[in-house]
């Protein structure tokens, strides 16, 4: 009995038990390995979040450089020609400040859309993305209501194309890794 | 006894194999995770350089040109001086004073910051090292000693003809007469003397350049604060780039320069009243780097350089004069600077692990020994546009 009793503690794993161990063994190695996916996913995500960001900073640094005040008799005076959606903005052409159609942070608007590659490089414009786009950035300019011709609100959102393509998301909303920006500029007296 | 046979060979095979498989599995597994494990914190490393240089220069250059906020002498520093310039200003290592205004991977900027100590000086400055004797009665913010200033501020001086100083404050003291204090200024001499009514204010002042010196493998975005001090904000920048875009329109007359309150141009120093003469350059009477008198009126000296919207400026233009205050003075700078508006910053980081670097190729400033493609770090380039506020008034 004894003999047999330690034959039997000495008898090793079968290869059930062995089967059984490396399946474990390999299903967590490949847990494991997902992590460095999640990680890569990461980064990338935080790399579009940047980019998006510096985007959008971009356009709405482009607004605010366009003529908005008053000349020396106090007359307003408004860019309403410079055309922003082409890089480098064009001197004619273009809408400047003029208000933007209703949806136009929703549906890329003829004049208030431009398309980014991965770099962020302007690649075009146009109702429908151009070929390497990977950044839709769209922006509006909508008169503040109590002071509809001294005051305009400026937003900018950039989407990335993989993301949702030219969809609007309901109400323009902003999804993680895209970024909508707003700002307000009004006339100033010299 | 049957127990104790061992395995037969059968068996021997098939658990070799499965054990191989299992084994490949794990190095075909590990081998490139070990490339993401080394590569993917430093993209994020990366990334994070990217933001802190954004958010570093954004923050100064969108400040770029805030003014002087008490009495008639208020607005943008536009109306006076040039407070972007495309070179290194400060106490220390000056450009201006070697004779070099243009360098592509460097700017400076000032502004006066948000609850700045400011004054007037009550008398005038006694020669290039005296004293500022500021009046501490009018035109000062209320309740603070000396105006605000104390020992360590860095201050601006001018006299709104296009000539101005900076210096640190070595000492505050109360003035000889009543309700003035005298501010010394150490070993920062002055370019000039300046009149009573000069404005005196504290300011900030930024530089940022790249340090690119491949001997010590050193490659930093640097930032120097005007006075004595440079540091590195940002390691492993490999590109810094900087372009300017300035208003088409030259400087306009607002109002006439006998009126006491301003703004008088459009933007750049104000003239002189007609016939008179300002001893400080070398200009004509009347005139100064900004305006000119053609056919009896002031008009700009700076050209018309299109219409409506931001024109890029070049180097030649940014460095060709006219200067203000005048050609020779120590502090000049380029009239045309009075016209930028908007800076484009162009920046690239790199890793710095030189292992992770492709050896070749047009993905790195800096080749690297990388070796294996799963292992590559490109450099991250981004490029960001600042319209400073308080220069773009009118926009």
């Amino acid at each position: 009995m004894a003999e047999s009793s330690s034959s039997r503690s000495c008898s090793g794993f079968s290869l059930v038990e062995v089967l059984i161990a490396t399946g474990l063994l390999a299903t967590s190695l490949v847990a494991v390995a997902q992590l460095f996916a999640v990680a890569t996913k990461a980064n990338s995500s935080a790399r579009t979040s940047t980019f998006a960001t510096v985007l959008a900073q971009q356009k709405m640094e482009q607004l605010r450089e366009l003529t908005w005040g008053f000349d020396q008799q106090n007359n307003a005076v408004s860019d309403l020609q410079t055309d922003l959606a082409v890089t480098p903005p064009s001197p004619a052409g273009g809408l400047g400040l003029s208000p933007s159609p209703a949806r136009s942070l929703l549906d890329p608007a003829a004049g208030y859309v431009d398309y980014l590659d991965a770099a962020g490089t302007w690649i075009g414009t146009g109702t429908r993305p151009v070929a390497g786009t990977t950044y839709i950035r769209r922006w509006s300019i909508t008169p503040l209501p109590a002071d509809p011709a001294n005051t305009l609100v400026l937003q900018v959102l950039v989407t990335r194309i993989r993301d949702r393509g030219t969809a609007n998301n309901g109400a323009g909303t902003r999804l993680p890794n895209e970024a909508r920006i707003m700002s307000i500029k009004t006339r100033k007296f010299q | 006894m049957r127990r104790e046979r061992g395995f037969t060979l059968v068996e021997m095979l098939v658990a070799v194999t499965i054990m191989m498989i299992v084994v490949g599995g794990v190095f075909a597994v590990f081998n490139p995770s070990q490339g993401a494990f080394q590569a993917q914190p430093e993209v994020a490393d990366m990334q994070q350089r990217i933001r802190v240089a954004v958010t570093e220069m954004s923050d100064q250059l969108l400040m770029a040109g805030a003014g002087t906020y008490r009495t008639d002498a208020s607005g943008p520093l536009t109306n006076v001086l040039a407070p972007i310039a495309p070179y290194r200003i400060g106490s220390t290592s000056s450009d201006d004073r070697s004779g070099t205004f243009f360098r592509t991977d460097t700017i400076s900027v000032m502004y006066v910051p948000v609850q700045a100590a400011e004054a007037a000086l009550a008398i005038p400055v006694a020669g290039v090292t005296g004293d500022l004797t500021i009046a501490t009665s009018t035109g000062c913010p209320p309740g603070v000693s000396a105006c605000g200033f104390r020992v360590g501020n860095r201050a601006l001086v001018f006299d709104g003809s296009g000539g101005f100083d900076t210096f640190t404050v070595t000492g505050v003291q109360n003035g000889a007469m009543a309700a003035t204090s005298n501010l010394q200024h150490g070993l920062d001499t002055l370019s000039r003397v300046y009149p009573a009514g000069a404005r005196v204010a504290e300011v900030a002042m930024h530089t940022f350049y790249l340090k690119n010196d491949p001997a010590t493998d050193t490659f930093q975005l640097m930032h120097y604060d005007g006075d004595r001090v440079d540091e590195a904000l940002v390691d492993n920048v490999v590109g810094l780039r900087f372009d300017y875009f300035g208003d088409p329109a030259p400087p306009a007359i607002l109002r006439d320069p006998s009126e006491a309150v301003g703004p008088w141009t459009s933007y750049g120093p104000k003239p002189p009243m007609t016939g008179t003469d300002s001893s400080n350059d070398s200009w004509p009477a009347g005139e100064n780097c900004a305006f000119t008198i053609a056919g009896g009126r002031q008009v700009s000296r700076l050209a018309t350089l299109g219409a409506g919207s931001l024109v890029p400026l070049t180097q030649a233009q940014l460095t060709d004069g006219p200067w203000c205050p005048d050609a020779t003075s120590r502090n000049r700078f380029d009239a045309d600077l009075l016209r930028v508006r908007k800076i484009r910053v162009t920046l690239r980081v790199q890793t710095g692990e030189k292992a992770l670097r492709p050896p070749t190729g047009t993905l790195v400033n800096r080749p690297g020994a990388g070796r294996d493609g799963s292992r590559l770090v490109p450099d991250q380039q981004i490029k960001f546009d600042v319209t400073p506020r308080n220069v773009n008034l009118n926009r």
